[in-house]
């Protein structure tokens, strides 16, 4: 079986976040990426579908600048086969549309069974991609996966809301987007890393892809126009004084309260 | 001009009030750029419920009414949507950004050739354009997004807008609706079982995030207060995620929606999943190292500092004031 998984890179969730200085993303320079939970959570399904079938072959796809290699290095490093970075800044500025453009003429060239892709970005949390790139790939998708079997059939829980799932089965070629928490996330091993080394990471530009002119900021539907702190509401009554001086106040809000 | 179509909810059998919510995000938007709101209600025997929206606001309420259509379904649904798109001549479709928005408003978006603007919070219109708004990051920046073309599909996040009520100016369309094979094929919905820790009936919760930075934290730091308050202990997300607690310890949309009398966010930055579970606590105190923490916008009380000196030191003051 070939799976095909799509990562992308995003802010460390701890990173700094100023916006840039045209108002429309945030400032880049100097902050630590990684790979985006929820797609952590999707290549380690992936991954263990290939521990269970070593046939299987495990593609990692991605779209960014230089930086998105590290990712790949490591997805890589983790056990992934094979990398396809889309580097192209004709690629910047993609509405979700775009990407999943982008996303979908790759999957057309490599013709997967699955396809795994996060449920969301952890910057731009759209949610988008992956319902998107099913649809122009013309196969069915499910959304949230907190569990996956594969017997024949597929079995998917997706996550609902309080607490609930719903169990929906669906069967290859299809594709799946994973919520965090589905799995827990291998880390790649020293013998992977090196392993990772040789692995191949094709390079593709849009006009590789045949897309020239039909993605990018030019071609985005919808626009980020302008990024910004959100504006302060009245907010909550910072305490101010020594940790005792806090305690202290803290106690006393809980006395008004009747609570103590 | 084309329509605002509004896709309607079943929840319980009932619609979703987050349905009324888009009702309300499409009048303003219609009255400004005068279009007609047209809504959609999809089910199996629903009939009365599409009367029912288009007595409330839903303008020409489309009803598709199958069997098919009984459980959500992916391409059910999505036929039904299109269908409806088509009928009402609508160039702006509105969803709630729930399980089914989710799942279903990228793949109408895409299969349009559309724009997308999903989990947005408000949409206004500004010299006869639309200009949607939303969170990124988390929560942590807000964007203006503004679509360059037509048919726009936009999610609306639940809780954004107050309900809409009253008018009784609508009528109801049946649509039919044809359905073929589908790619998806619903089992079941397995609903939360009762657990031994139900937060919901909590008076006090005492909750912590990610940056205790282990299972153990828990028991040594979040515990000691919650028993000294005589409260639950929560979490949230990512500690549930990292398998240091149960799921049934996980306070958020995803997990359990709490109200209690007092709400202490431990280490807890405020992920919109998050505080859509707590806001509605009558107080919460919240205690963070990052002083611009989204969780300080909906607290009452918050201390800025490290919650690994603060909250023993609460937890001592709690005890002897209990004596």
């Amino acid at each position: 079986m070939k799976i095909l998984v799509c990562i992308k890179q995003v802010p460390h969730q701890d990173a700094r976040l100023d916006v840039n200085g045209a108002g429309t993303w945030i400032q880049e320079e100097n902050i630590k990426f990684e790979i985006n939970p929820y797609d952590q959570n999707a290549l380690e399904a992936a991954l263990q579908l290939k521990d269970k079938d070593a046939g299987s072959e495990v593609v990692v796809v991605s779209i960014g600048p230089e930086r998105v290699t590290q990712s790949l290095r490591t997805a890589l490093g983790m056990g992934a086969d094979r990398a396809v970075h889309v580097k192209d800044a004709a690629a910047d500025g993609s509405d979700s549309l775009g990407t999943a453009k982008i996303l979908a003429a790759v999957a057309k060239a490599e013709n997967p069974d699955l396809v795994f892709a996060g449920f969301m970005s952890d910057d731009g949390n759209l949610a988008a991609t992956g319902p998107m790139l099913a649809t122009l790939l013309g196969i069915p998708h499910t959304t949230t996966a907190v569990s996956f079997e594969k017997n024949g059939a597929i079995k998917v829980e997706r996550e609902l809301e309080g607490g609930a799932l719903e169990v929906v089965e669906l069967h290859t070629p299809c594709l799946i987007t994973t919520q965090t928490g589905m799995n827990q996330v291998r880390y790649a091993s020293l013998k992977g890393i090196m392993a990772a080394k040789k692995k191949p990471i094709d390079v593709k530009t849009v006009a590789d892809l045949g897309l020239a002119g039909q993605v990018g900021a030019a071609a985005a539907k919808v626009k980020v126009e302008k990024l910004y702190t959100p504006p302060k509401g009245q907010g909550a009554e910072i305490l101010s004084g020594s940790v005792d001086e806090v305690v202290g106040k803290l106690v006393g809000k809980i006395k008004e309260l009747g609570l103590l | 001009m084309g329509s605002i179509l509004v896709v309607a909810e079943i929840q319980k059998g009932k619609i979703r009030e987050a349905s009324y919510e888009l009702v309300s995000f499409a009048r303003k938007i219609g009255a400004a750029t005068n279009r007609e709101v047209k809504s959609l209600v999809m089910g199996q025997g629903t009939a009365g419920l599409a009367e029912e929206l288009a007595k409330k606001g839903g303008g020409e309420v489309f009803s598709a009414d199958d069997a098919a259509l009984a459980n959500y379904n992916l391409d059910a649904a999505f036929a039904a949507v299109k269908a409806a798109i088509t009928a009402a001549s609508a160039d702006v479709i509105l969803l709630s950004n729930t399980p089914t928005g989710w799942d279903l408003a990228p793949r109408v978006a895409a299969a349009l050739d559309a724009g997308f603007a999903p989990d947005c919070f408000n949409v206004e219109v500004e010299g006869g354009e639309l200009v949607f708004f939303r969170r990124f990051f988390n929560g942590k920046l807000d964007a203006r997004l503004r679509p360059t073309a037509l048919p726009l599909v936009a999610t609306m996040q639940p809780g954004a807008t107050a309900a809409f009520e009253g008018a009784a100016d609508g009528k109801v369309t049946p649509l039919a609706v044809s359905i073929g094979a589908c790619g998806t094929k619903f089992i079941e919905v397995k609903v939360a079982g009762a657990k031994g820790v139900d937060l919901t009936k909590a008076d006090i919760i005492v909750s912590g995030g990610r940056s205790l930075g282990g299972p153990e934290k828990f028991q040594e730091v979040i515990k000691p207060l919650a028993d000294a308050l005589g409260g639950a202990m929560g979490a949230s997300r990512p500690v549930v995620d990292a398998g240091w607690l149960p799921h049934e310890y996980q306070v958020g949309s995803s997990g359990q929606v709490v109200s209690p009398k007092l709400y202490v966010a431990c280490g807890i930055s405020g992920a919109i999943q998050h505080l859509v579970g707590m806001k509605a606590s009558n107080f919460i105190i919240a205690i963070n190292k990052d002083a611009d923490a989204p969780i300080f916008e909906v607290a009452n009380v918050g201390v800025v500092g490290d919650l690994f000196e603060v909250v023993p030191k609460l937890t001592a003051a709690v005890k002897a004031a209990k004596g």
